[in-house]
C-alpha cells in the first residue's frame, strides 16, 4: 500500500495564556489521509480542528508529534508541504484589488507552478470553474458566490496533492454550500487527498469518506460512517458524536487510540 | 530565499497598492500636488493682499513743520499711497485718533537734544502709530525712509556749505559687501528644507503602505491565505519591506522633483524677483546621486521601522496608532537639524536619520567629509539590516501570525524579555 498522503503522529499543540496558563488546544492527535479520500474532522467549536488543521498547513508550529504532507515534515520542511498543499477556511479571503484572474496567476507563481505553464493553467481554472464571465473583474466587484469560485480555484491553482477545507461552508448560504460540496467531491474523484473540518453533522455525513471525531483535542473515533454506526449502534451522526463525547472523555479515549475502527491509524 | 517569489510577492503588493485610492493619494499625489498647490495657494494670497494694500489710502497726520522742512511733508504728499492730513493738536488726541483708525499714524517735528542744537535748523521727526494694524506699520515704514532721503540730502547740504568735498566725507562712510552670492543663499535655504521635507515625505509615503502590508492584511482576511503560500515567511516579509520601502522612497523623491518644479515655474514666476533670486541657486547637479542614494536609504529604514510596529496591528486603526510615535521620532532630528552651526561630525554619523539629513544638507552645500559620509552609509546599512531581520524574526512568531499578541510592539518586547511565551 503506498504512503497515506497525510499523517500525523501523536500531534500536540499547547499555548500560552496569560490568564489561563498552558492551554492543550490538540493533544496527541493521529490521523492519516490517503489520496482520493476525504476525510472529515468532526467536532464542536473549540475542538480543536482549527488548530490541527494550521498545523498541517504550517501556520502554526506543533509543541511535539510529527505531521508530513507528501512525505516532508511540516517543522523541516514547511515550504515543501505549503507546496504540495491548498488551504481553504472561510477566513481566507481574496485581495480586492485585483482580477480573478491575477488572483489565480499570483497563486500559481508564487506556489512555483511551472512558470512557462501558467497561463494554460489559469485559462484551465478558469474554463473548470466557470470563472470565464468575471475573468477580469476585480475581486471586490465579485458576488460571494463568484468569490467562493475564485477562492477555491486560487486554492487548487498550483495543482496539489493534499487540499485542507477548514469549516468551509460556514459563511455559505445553502445553493452555494451544495455548489462547494459538489467541487470537493469532484476534486476527491482526482485523487486528491482532502481533510475536511465542519460542526454540521449532516455535511459530513454525506461528504465524508471516513469521520474523525474530535473532542478537547483529542481524536475519539476514526472510521467510515458505517464503522461508526457498527461500533456505537447509533445511526445519526448526531447521535454517534454525543455517544463518544459522552462515553469517551479524553482520558480514557487516549488509552484505546489503537483500537481498530475508533481512533488513529 | 527564492528571487523569482519575491519579485511575484513584491510586484503584487505594488499592484494592489496602486489600485487602492488612500495609498496613491497619501504615497504619490500628496507629494506630488502638495508644493505646487501650496505655493501655487500662498503666492496669489500674497499677491492679492499686496494689491489690496496698495489700493489703501494711508491717512498721516501732519503737525505744522518748519519751512526749512517742508520738502519731508511734499515727499509725504507725492506718495500716491499716502494722504497727508495737517492735524494739530495734544498727543492724547492723536493717540485716540490713530485707535480709532481715522489716522494710521501722526508725525511732529520737535527741537533736537543736546547735541543735535548745535546744527541750525536741526529737528528730531517724532511718530505716534499702531504696531497691531499694518496700514500703520507701513505708514510708519514710509514716513521712516521717506526722513531718510530728507536727512542725507540737507546733510549734503551742509557739507556743501562747510566745504567738506565728498571725497572726503565717504571715508567716514561704512561700505558692505556680501560675500554670499543669491546662489549661495539659495542652497542655504535649501540645505535647511530639503532634509527635512525629504523626511516628512518619505515617512508620509511609506506610513499607509506599511499599515496596508500588515494590519491591511489582516483587516481583509488575507492574511492567513498568504501564510499558506508556498514561499518562506522571510520571502514574504522581503517583499513587503520592499515594497513599503519603494512607496518611501518614491514619495520622497516625487516630493523633491514637486519642489523643484515648483520653484522653478511657480515663484520664478511670482514677479517680485524673489522667484528668480531662488531658481539661479537651486541644486547643484552633483548633489542629485546624493540626494537620490539619501532618499533611497531614508525609504529602507523608515519602512524597516514603520513594519516592525505595524506587524503587530490587527487593523488599520491600531496600524495607525502603533506607527504615529515611531513617525513623531524619526522627525524630531530633522527639526535639530535647523540650527544652521550643526556639524557633519563623524559621531552624528553614526546616528540613523540624523546622518542622512546631514549627508543632504552637505550634498546641497557642496560639502560631505569623506568619512562622515562613508559612516553614514555604514551605520544605515548596519540599522536597516538590523529592522529587516527583526521585522522577519517577528513575522515568524505565532502571536503576530495570529494577531493574538497584545501591546504592539513593546508588549512583544517585554513579553520576550520576561520569557514568556504564547506558545508552549
Amino acid at each position: 500500500m503506498s504512503e497515506p498522503l497525510v499523517r500525523t503522529r501523536d500531534l500536540t499543540k499547547v499555548f500560552y495564556e496569560e490568564s489561563r496558563g498552558e492551554v492543550r488546544a490538540v493533544d496527541g492527535v493521529d490521523l492519516i489521509c490517503n489520496g482520493g479520500e476525504i476525510l472529515g474532522l468532526l467536532g464542536a467549536n473549540g475542538a480543536g480542528k482549527t488548530t490541527t488543521l494550521r498545523m498541517l498547513s504550517t501556520i502554526l508550529r506543533p509543541t511535539s508529534g510529527e505531521a508530513w504532507i507528501v512525505g516532508h515534515e511540516v517543522r523541516n520542511a514547511p515550504e515543501q508541504v505549503r507546496e504540495n498543499l491548498g488551504f481553504y477556511s472561510a477566513s481566507t479571503a481574496l485581495y480586492p484589488k485585483i482580477t480573478a484572474r491575477e488572483t489565480l496567476r499570483f497563486f500559481c507563481r508564487v506556489n512555483r507552478y511551472p512558470r512557462g505553464k501558467v497561463e494554460d493553467r489559469v485559462e484551465e481554472l478558469i474554463e473548470s470553474f466557470g470563472i470565464r464571465d468575471f475573468a477580469d473583474s476585480r475581486v471586490e466587484k465579485l458576488s460571494s458566490g463568484m468569490k467562493q469560485k475564485v477562492s477555491i480555484a486560487r486554492t487548487v491553482a498550483h495543482d496539489p496533492p493534499v487540499l485542507i477545507f477548514d469549516e468551509p461552508t460556514v459563511a455559505l448560504d445553502v445553493l452555494n454550500a451544495i455548489e462547494l460540496r459538489r467541487i470537493i467531491e469532484r476534486l476527491r474523484d482526482r485523487g486528491k487527498a482532502i481533510l475536511f473540518s465542519t460542526h454540521i453533522m449532516s455535511e459530513a455525513e454525506q461528504l465524508c469518506d471516513r469521520i474523525a471525531i474530535i473532542h478537547h483535542g483529542r481524536i475519539l473515533a476514526v472510521g467510515t460512517l458505517q464503522e461508526l454506526r457498527d461500533t456505537t449502534g447509533h445511526h445519526y451522526l448526531e447521535e454517534i458524536f454525543v455517544h463518544f463525547a459522552r462515553t469517551r472523555e479524553p482520558s480514557e479515549a487516549q488509552g484505546e487510540a489503537e483500537r481498530p475502527g475508533e481512533t488513529g491509524p | 530565499m527564492d528571487p523569482g517569489q519575491i519579485w511575484t510577492l513584491y510586484r503584487h503588493e505594488i499592484r494592489s497598492a496602486l489600485r487602492e485610492r488612500s495609498i496613491v493619494i497619501a504615497s504619490i499625489l500628496v507629494p506630488l500636488i502638495m508644493y505646487p498647490t501650496l505655493l501655487w495657494v500662498g503666492f496669489s494670497a500674497v499677491s492679492f493682499l499686496q494689491g489690496q494694500a496698495e489700493a489703501v489710502t494711508t491717512r498721516v497726520g501732519v503737525a505744522p513743520v518748519p519751512e526749512l522742512h517742508q520738502p519731508l511733508v511734499d515727499s509725504l504728499a507725492a506718495d500716491r499711497r499716502i494722504q497727508v492730513v495737517p492735524w494739530e493738536g495734544p498727543d492724547g488726541a492723536a493717540a485716540t485718533e490713530i485707535a480709532r483708525g481715522r489716522m494710521e499714524a501722526w508725525m511732529e517735528l520737535t527741537p533736537p537734544d543736546q547735541a543735535g542744537a548745535a546744527m541750525e535748523g536741526n529737528a528730531q521727526v517724532r511718530v505716534l502709530f499702531t504696531g497691531v494694524r499694518e496700514g500703520s506699520r507701513s505708514a510708519l515704514d514710509r514716513i521712516e525712509a521717506l526722513t531718510d532721503e530728507h536727512r542725507n540730502r540737507w546733510i549734503a547740504e551742509w557739507r556743501s556749505e562747510l566745504g567738506v568735498a565728498d571725497a572726503v566725507w565717504g571715508d567716514y562712510a561704512v561700505v558692505m559687501e556680501d560675500q554670499a552670492t543669491s546662489e549661495d543663499i539659495t542652497r542655504f535655504i535649501l540645505a535647511l528644507l530639503v532634509p527635512l521635507l525629504t523626511l516628512i515625505m518619505v515617512a508620509l509615503a511609506a506610513f499607509y503602505p506599511a499599515i496596508d502590508a500588515t494590519a491591511g492584511e489582516r483587516e481583509r482576511n488575507t492574511w492567513e491565505t498568504l501564510m499558506t503560500v508556498s514561499a518562506p515567511r522571510s520571502a514574504i516579509a522581503t517583499a513587503k519591506y520592499l515594497y513599503v520601502a519603494t512607496f518611501g522612497a518614491v514619495g520622497g523623491l516625487l516630493n523633491l522633483a514637486a519642489l523643484a518644479i515648483s520653484l522653478r515655474w511657480i515663484l520664478a514666476g511670482a514677479g517680485n524677483g524673489m522667484g528668480e533670486e531662488l531658481v539661479q541657486g537651486g541644486i547643484p547637479f552633483s548633489a542629485i546621486p546624493v540626494i537620490v542614494a539619501g532618499t533611497a536609504l531614508l525609504g529602507l529604514f523608515v519602512a524597516a521601522g514603520m513594519l516592525v510596529f505595524a506587524v503587530f496591528a490587527r487593523n488599520f486603526k491600531e496600524g495607525q496608532s502603533m506607527i504615529t510615535p515611531f513617525y513623531v521620532v524619526i522627525l524630531l532630528p530633522a527639526l535639530f537639524l535647523q540650527s544652521p552651526n550643526l556639524e557633519f561630525t563623524t559621531g552624528l554619523a553614526a546616528v540613523p536619520v540624523v546622518n542622512v539629513a546631514l549627508l543632504l544638507r552637505g550634498a546641497i552645500l557642496g560639502d560631505i567629509p569623506f568619512l562622515a559620509g562613508l559612516i553614514t552609509l555604514i551605520s544605515m546599512a548596519v540599522s536597516v539590516v538590523a529592522a529587516v531581520a527583526l521585522a522577519q524574526f517577528v513575522m515568524r512568531r505565532e502571536e503576530v501570525l495570529l494577531g493574538t499578541g497584545t501591546g504592539g510592539f513593546w508588549g512583544f518586547i517585554t513579553r520576550t524579555l520576561r520569557g514568556r511565551r504564547t506558545e508552549a
